[in-house]
Formats: C-alpha cells, sequence, structure tokens
C-alpha cells in the first residue's frame, strides 16, 4: 500500500528536529492554550450561557467565539471543532514526510465516520445537504464524492458498487475493500450475496477495526519513541473498542450464540492487550457477569469493570472512566520531546475538552447545578493520578 | 604482500608505514586544519537546526521566548569560533622553507618536520569532532530549552546550564588542541 511506504525512520534525537521541528513546536505551544482549573472553576459558576461566553472570551477561545451571536451548546462544540481543525490544518500544511502520512492517519477515523454518517441518513431518508452539514470537518472528501455517496443502494451490489466507483480513491478505500473481502468469505466466496442486511453500526465497527489496525503497524514502522508510545495508546483504544462492542452487544441479536462466533468475533481489533488470550475469552461472553470474569483476570480493565458494577448509573459511567483513563495516558505523551505521539495527544485531549464545554454548559442551560462537575479536565492539577 | 606483484621500483612504498611516511607534513597539516574548521562548522551548523526550528514553532504561541532563545543559538555559535581560531593558529604555523630547492637536504630537520606535520592534524581533528559532539548537544538541548520556557519561564535558566556544560565540551577540544600544536613548528631551513 502506498501509504506504507511512505513510513521512514522519525529520526532519533539528533535528526527529528530537521524536518519536523516547527510543527512539534507548534503542537507544544498549543498545549498551553487548554483551560486550566482556574477556568473550570469559573465556568462551573456560571449561572447563564452569557457568563459563559464571557468568560470563556479571556481564553484562547476568545476568536473562535467571537463571530458568535448567542451561546448555544451546539455552536459552542461546532465553534471549538473549527478552531481545533483550523489549528491541525496549520499542522497539516507544515508537515513533511512521514509526519504527514501519520497526521493523514488522524483523519481517517473521522473520514470513516463521515462515510457512515452518509450511508445511515440516506437509509433515514434525511436530505444530503443537511448530512453534509453534519459531517466532523477533520474528515472531509471532495465535495463530490460525498454528494455520491447516499446514491448507491444499501445492498450487497450496493456497496460492492460503491466501493468500486467512489470510495476506491479515498484513503478510506482499502478499509472497506478489507470488509468487503473479509465479509464474502465469511459467507463463503459470493462477494455480491455478501451483506443482505448488514447494520451500518457492524460496517462501522469492522472499518475502525481495520484503521486501528493500520495505524498501528505504520507507526511500529516508525520505530523510536513514536512506535512505543503509539503501542500503548492504540492498544488501549483497540481494548476499548473489544470492551464496548461486548457490552453494547448484551440484548441485541449479536448476542445469540451462532452470531458470536461468525459475526461478533470479527469485530474484535487484532491488536491491544487483550489480543490474543483475552478477546479468545470474550468470544463466548453472554452476558455481564461473564465480562466480568474475563475482564478481571487484566489487571488494568478490572477497576474500569469495578467503576461500572459498583453503582450501576450512580456516579460515574464506564464510559467516563475509559475517558479518564485515556486522558491520564494522552497527557504522558507530552512529557518527551521528539516524536508524534504528541499530535494523536492534542486531538484527543482537545476533543475531551470541548466535550466537557458541551457538558458545562448543557448543565447550566437545564440547570443541573449537581451534575456539573462529572467532566473530566484535562492536564489538572487536582487529577486523582497526580495526588497520589 | 610479499608475493611477484610486489613492485621493486626506488619509487615504490615497501608498506603502510612508508605509505604514512611518505605523504608530506604539509598535506598533513592542511588537511588538519581543513578538517578542524570544516567539522566545527558542522557541528555549530547541526546544533542551530536542531534548535532554531524549536525556537521558531514555540514563539508562535509565546512570542516572549524569543530574545532570550538567542543565546542558544549562541552557544553553538560558538563552537563554530573555535574551530576559526584552531585554524588561523595552525595556518600561522605553516611556513615555506627559504630555500626553494628541489630537494631536501640531508641536514634537513626530518623530526620536527613530521613532529609538525602530525601535530597539526591531529589537533585539528580534536577540535573537529569534540565541537561536533558539542554542537549538536547543544542543539538538542536548546530546542528542549525553546518548548520548555515556552510553558514555563522559570525552566530556562536551569536548561541553559545543561547547555553550559555541553558547550564545555567544545572549549575541552580547543585547549587540548592548543597543547597538541604548541611547540609544532615547521623548519625553514636545513640545520646547517
Amino acid at each position: 500500500m502506498s501509504i506504507q511506504s511512505a513510513a521512514a525512520d522519525a529520526g532519533g534525537l539528533h535528526t527529528f528536529n530537521i524536518l519536523h521541528g516547527f510543527p512539534e513546536a507548534l503542537v507544544r505551544g498549543m498545549r498551553s492554550s487548554f483551560l486550566l482549573d482556574a477556568d473550570y472553576h469559573h465556568l462551573t459558576q456560571c449561572e447563564t450561557l452569557d457568563d459563559v461566553k464571557l468568560n470563556l472570551s479571556e481564553s484562547d477561545y476568545s476568536s473562535a467565539l467571537a463571530e458568535l451571536g448567542a451561546l448555544t451548546p451546539s455552536t459552542l462544540q461546532k465553534a471549538a471543532v473549527e478552531k481545533l481543525v483550523l489549528e491541525f490544518k496549520y499542522l497539516r500544511s507544515q508537515a513533511v514526510e512521514p509526519m504527514a502520512t501519520f497526521l493523514d492517519f488522524i483523519t481517517y477515523e473521522y473520514m470513516i465516520e463521515n462515510v457512515m454518517l452518509l450511508l445511515k441518513g440516506t437509509l433515514a431518508g434525511r436530505d444530503i445537504n443537511e448530512l453534509i452539514a453534519q459531517c466532523h470537518p477533520l474528515g472531509l472528501f471532495r465535495e463530490s464524492t460525498m454528494r455520491s455517496i447516499p446514491t448507491f443502494e444499501s445492498n450487497a451490489k450496493g456497496y460492492a458498487d460503491l466501493y468500486q466507483t467512489v470510495l476506491v480513491d479515498t484513503p478510506v478505500g482499502p478499509y472497506f475493500a478489507k470488509f468487503l473481502q473479509e465479509a464474502s468469505a465469511r459467507s463463503g466466496g459470493d462477494s455480491f450475496g455478501v451483506i443482505e442486511e448488514v447494520e451500518i453500526e457492524i460496517i462501522k465497527s469492522s472499518l475502525l477495526k481495520y484503521w486501528i489496525e493500520d495505524f498501528f503497524s505504520f507507526s511500529q514502522k516508525l520505530g523510536g519513541e513514536t512506535a512505543e508510545l503509539m503501542e500503548e495508546i492504540l492498544s488501549v483504544r483497540a481494548d476499548t473498542n473489544a470492551i464496548n462492542i461486548t457490552l453494547n452487544s448484551f440484548g441485541t441479536p449479536l448476542n445469540e450464540p451462532q452470531m458470536r462466533m461468525s459475526e461478533r468475533k470479527a469485530l474484535y481489533p487484532s491488536v491491544g492487550y487483550l489480543y490474543p488470550a483475552g478477546t479468545h475469552k470474550l468470544h463466548d461472553v453472554g452476558d455481564e457477569e461473564e465480562l466480568g470474569r474475563v475482564l478481571y483476570l487484566f489487571p488494568q480493565y478490572s477497576g474500569i469493570w469495578g467503576v461500572h458494577k459498583s453503582e450501576g448509573g450512580g456516579e460515574k459511567s464506564i464510559d467516563d472512566a475509559f475517558y479518564e483513563r485515556d486522558v491520564q495516558m494522552l497527557e504522558l505523551a507530552f512529557e518527551g520531546q521528539m516524536h508524534f505521539a504528541c499530535f494523536y495527544a492534542y486531538v484527543k485531549l482537545k476533543e475531551q475538552e470541548i466535550r466537557n464545554l458541551v457538558w458545562i454548559t448543557e448543565c447550566i442551560l437545564q440547570q443541573q447545578k449537581d451534575e456539573i462537575n462529572k467532566f473530566v479536565p484535562v492536564f489538572s492539577m487536582h487529577s486523582p493520578w497526580r495526588s497520589k | 604482500m610479499s608475493s611477484s606483484n610486489a613492485c621493486v621500483s626506488q619509487y615504490c612504498n615497501a608498506g603502510w608505514g612508508e605509505v604514512l611516511s611518505h605523504m608530506s607534513p604539509y598535506g598533513w597539516a592542511n588537511f588538519g586544519i581543513a578538517f578542524g574548521l570544516g567539522l566545527s562548522v558542522v557541528g555549530a551548523a547541526w546544533g542551530i537546526w536542531l534548535t532554531g526550528s524549536s525556537l521558531v514553532g514555540a514563539a508562535v504561541k509565546a512570542p516572549r521566548i524569543r530574545s532570550k532563545n538567542l543565546i542558544s543559538v549562541i552557544f553553538c555559535e560558538a563552537t563554530a569560533i573555535y574551530g576559526v581560531i584552531m585554524a588561523i593558529i595552525l595556518s600561522n604555523k605553516i611556513k615555506k622553507p627559504e630555500d626553494s630547492a628541489y630537494e631536501l637536504t640531508q641536514y634537513w630537520d626530518f623530526p620536527g618536520f613530521y613532529y609538525a606535520g602530525y601535530g597539526m592534524f591531529s589537533s585539528g581533528l580534536s577540535v573537529g569532532l569534540t565541537n561536533v559532539a558539542s554542537g549538536v548537544s547543544v542543539g538538542i538541548a536548546g530546542s528542549s530549552c525553546a518548548i520548555g520556557d515556552a510553558q514555563d519561564p522559570s525552566l530556562f535558566v536551569k536548561i541553559l546550564i545543561v547547555e553550559i556544560f555541553a558547550s564545555a565540551l567544545g572549549i575541552f577540544g580547543i585547549i587540548v588542541g592548543i597543547i597538541q600544536s604548541n611547540s609544532c613548528n615547521f623548519p625553514i631551513a636545513a640545520l646547517q
């Protein structure tokens, strides 16, 4: 694949800065634009959304919010995401190989989400323009490509046509090809009779799985500190996906014994700490008790599972526990210099901050002040792992 | 290398020892100057390359670091200056013989001649190689200094101490180089 051939050595301490010094210093400067503990404190004390806008205009978001009329959670999210995309595009324009391919890999995740959004939206019969407006800006294709996605039918032949005519040129084309290939191999070689009524969610999980594996092998080729850090980060990501797939499949047709081996098994990524022993055990898991028993064998996940079991909708959900663990790990990516993992960490941590802001503004809008502190701050001095 | 392929003319070298000693001491000395200057400049340029890109990038979000962090660039430049100093000292020691005859007489001060040539070559290498290491090291430390200073201004002076130790490596090189080349003098006339 031409993507993999771009993987050259990123350079050690003594040569990294030659090609990548400027973007790396840029992203480290952007690290200081995260909201501080004091900022979050002021925001949670706000009574109305205008107060929120006033407080945010003193932070790094001032220029992003300047043209915004009245603040609502959705407009705030849109403005904040636009700001992140602008910063990312600047970094991407300054990058050379292999950093350029690395940054592209970060955007493929959003491309997959956009393709699935367009397909799902057309199945529900929504207007194409409305769907394009909802697409994540980091993962946009050419306009013509996006407009032609909904014109295909949602059956076996439709998907194969969609791939051959439209998606093959996009970076997510290879993942779609692998999906069609493996699905046809599973149902016995007929590439057209493959996907009778495959759910969109299953396609999305499969595409994400291929993306994680591709990204993983690319960063291993880069070597050095990038490979070490991205291995850790992507393994945890893959495990999160595996646990979520299993958890979300309880109560759906995917959980039936015959579906477990054929359909659900194919969704688990082949990277991560749970692979291969853990995912093998997860194949047969039928309910939460068994899932808990499997996760108990893995110390880093038994803690998160404990959070899920202990209250059942009380203090924290399992998603919050995952987010907290992610933030702890991604903050560590900024500790060392001369590697690419800080770019991935910056995008993900900025997304977490946007989630926090939307949560806070929603709580203020709905006047639910006791829920307002349930967010995970980024680079906070009061984080639980810092006070130990 | 004894076999029938061995060359038997009087102009052939009988072994590696003869190859090395048949190279003119003027050649040795001038190559020493070239290595000393060239490698020092390579080290300094590499260091400025490393630290300059980080400085420019970090100054985008934190413009206050611009002037202070030019010290890192100055430390890198210092290693190039050591190379130039050594090159000037050495090239002043190279002298042409007064009597421009075709061959040197048997009374020529050959020991001093060879001593001067080898001494200057090795002092050039001493300075050049230590300055490569010093320049790269100052460059990496300077890049981290710029990025750290952008986040937290109190870090600047502490990381500067690391850079000072790194540039001390270049000073070791020039001190040893001067000691090595101190008593190297090219003879300009035969002894008698």
